[in-house]
């Protein structure tokens, strides 16, 4: 399945997503950032790559500044 | 695949945990102190030393290992874009996070690299130490998941992230030229920067060395993101162990290379540049851990963060220098004797103050 993957500017953003998308019923995993993608914060959150629009507004509804990105392919 | 490619990978920070683990016991076969090749504490207090901020005589140099970390992020950072200009993220707060962490560490008497090293060349004393530093980090991702935030950083001027490259540079030629531009009551020219003639401080190995090893590791170090704290925190809080490979590498390596070269004792007694009061070396990692966690990364981490434009991180550094000359300057920091005669006192008043700030700083007071 292909994952996209929610980048944040802090650590506590992340955590905060984490618990909005969990209680919106989404699929979520933290995960440490992908080294390819540049972020301020080394905690990232992974996702269904076809629910990248629910996320999205899950994210925005609760204010949490965030990054949208597919996942890199693994090296 | 490419070098890049490669060091992004999850062989990333094992390469740069191993390379940290050979070049660190080399680099105490070259002449550095026992068991730290590398500190990024002990370091700082002897940079601290070397410019007059401490009068600590047996620790005094202006350590090339660390001016070379900035370098070598640096070099990588401008080579593969990833050099962003910022800034800005609770910068005085920052500043405190990295003296109290300095004082943590020098209780101790080692940055969490050293504790690895300390314990891959036998020394008992560091495993209180590390499970002091996890506890520190437990601690801070307490914290964390209540929702502490230093707030985000935002771009900065396109002079910021030239601040503390410029700053080692500026070392860097104060250790090879050692001006004599003040002059004693007596009128005899000395400082601004001083050479232990004894005690850690002077030994090292030669300068040249110091900066290989310091650009090699602060190349791979910056295009890994390897990182001691990050590597626990990410266990404790996603149990991913991508980071803590680098520091089972750094481990396993710094073992294998001190068996090589005889400089592997087993013992709590009469190891270099340590002490047995178990209790404070636990505790002062605890304030270092926390410390490190508040802030988001080791000193190690913070020092390469400075050589990709990141001035928060910067402000990390200079407060670590800060507190490491306080240390000596109060008597908080520990000798081989055991610990300061105020060091506890200030562990103590240490974790007062970042468990406030980690109560009291949450992301909508800081946004």
């Amino acid at each position: 399945m292909k994952h996209g993957v929610v980048l944040f500017h802090t650590t506590s953003a992340a955590l905060r997503a984490e618990k909005l998308t969990v209680r919106a019923g989404l699929d979520v995993k933290l995960v440490p950032t992908p080294r390819e993608l540049s972020s301020d914060c080394g905690i990232a959150l992974r996702f269904a790559w076809g629910e990248a629009a629910r996320v999205a507004n899950v994210l925005a509804a609760g204010a949490v500044e965030h990054e949208v990105h597919p996942m890199p392919e693994q090296g | 695949m490419s070098l890049s490619r490669f060091l992004s990978s999850r062989w990333g920070p094992i390469v740069t945990g191993a390379a940290v683990g050979v070049l660190a016991p080399l680099l105490v076969q070259q002449g550095n102190p026992g068991n730290m090749g590398i500190c990024v504490a002990c370091f700082n207090r002897d940079i601290a030393g070397a410019l007059g901020f401490h009068r600590a005589a047996a620790v005094q140099y202006i350590r090339p290992e660390i001016l070379a970390f900035v370098f070598g992020a640096l070099a990588a950072a401008l080579a593969f874009g990833e050099f962003r200009p910022r800034g800005g993220s609770s910068p005085l707060i920052r500043f405190v996070l990295g003296m109290f962490a300095a004082i943590g560490a020098l209780v101790f008497l080692g940055c969490p690299w050293r504790a690895v090293l300390r314990l891959a060349g036998g020394d008992g004393n560091a495993i209180p130490g590390i499970v002091g530093l996890v506890a520190g980090i437990g601690l801070g991702i307490v914290f964390l998941k209540r929702g502490f935030s230093l707030g985000r950083s935002r771009p900065a001027a396109p002079a910021v992230p030239w601040v503390m490259p410029v700053f080692a540079a500026v070392l860097l030629a104060l250790l090879l030229g050692a001006p004599l531009l003040g002059r004693t009551p007596e009128g005899n020219p000395t400082g601004p920067v001083f050479f232990s003639e004894k005690g850690p401080g002077s030994q090292h190995a030669p300068w040249l060395l110091s900066l290989a090893a310091g650009l090699v590791v602060g190349f791979l170090a910056q295009r890994s993101r390897f990182c001691t704290v990050g590597a626990f925190r990410d266990v404790l809080l996603l149990r991913d162990a991508h980071l803590l490979n680098g520091v089972v590498a750094l481990l396993v390596a710094a073992f294998a290379t001190n068996l090589a070269l005889g400089q592997f004792h087993a013992g709590f007694e009469g190891n270099p540049v340590a002490h047995t009061g178990t209790s404070w070396n636990f505790a002062g990692m605890v304030l270092a851990g926390l410390a490190f966690t508040l802030a988001g990364g080791c000193p190690g981490r913070q020092v390469f963060l400075c050589g990709e434009g990141d001035g928060d991180a910067g402000v990390f550094v200079v407060g670590m220098i800060a507190g490491a000359g306080v240390a000596h300057l109060c008597s908080l920091a520990s000798s081989p004797s055991g610990p300061g005669p105020y060091g506890p006192w200030a562990v103590g008043i240490g974790l007062v103050v970042l468990c406030l700030f980690g109560a009291t700083m949450r992301e909508s007071t800081t946004n």
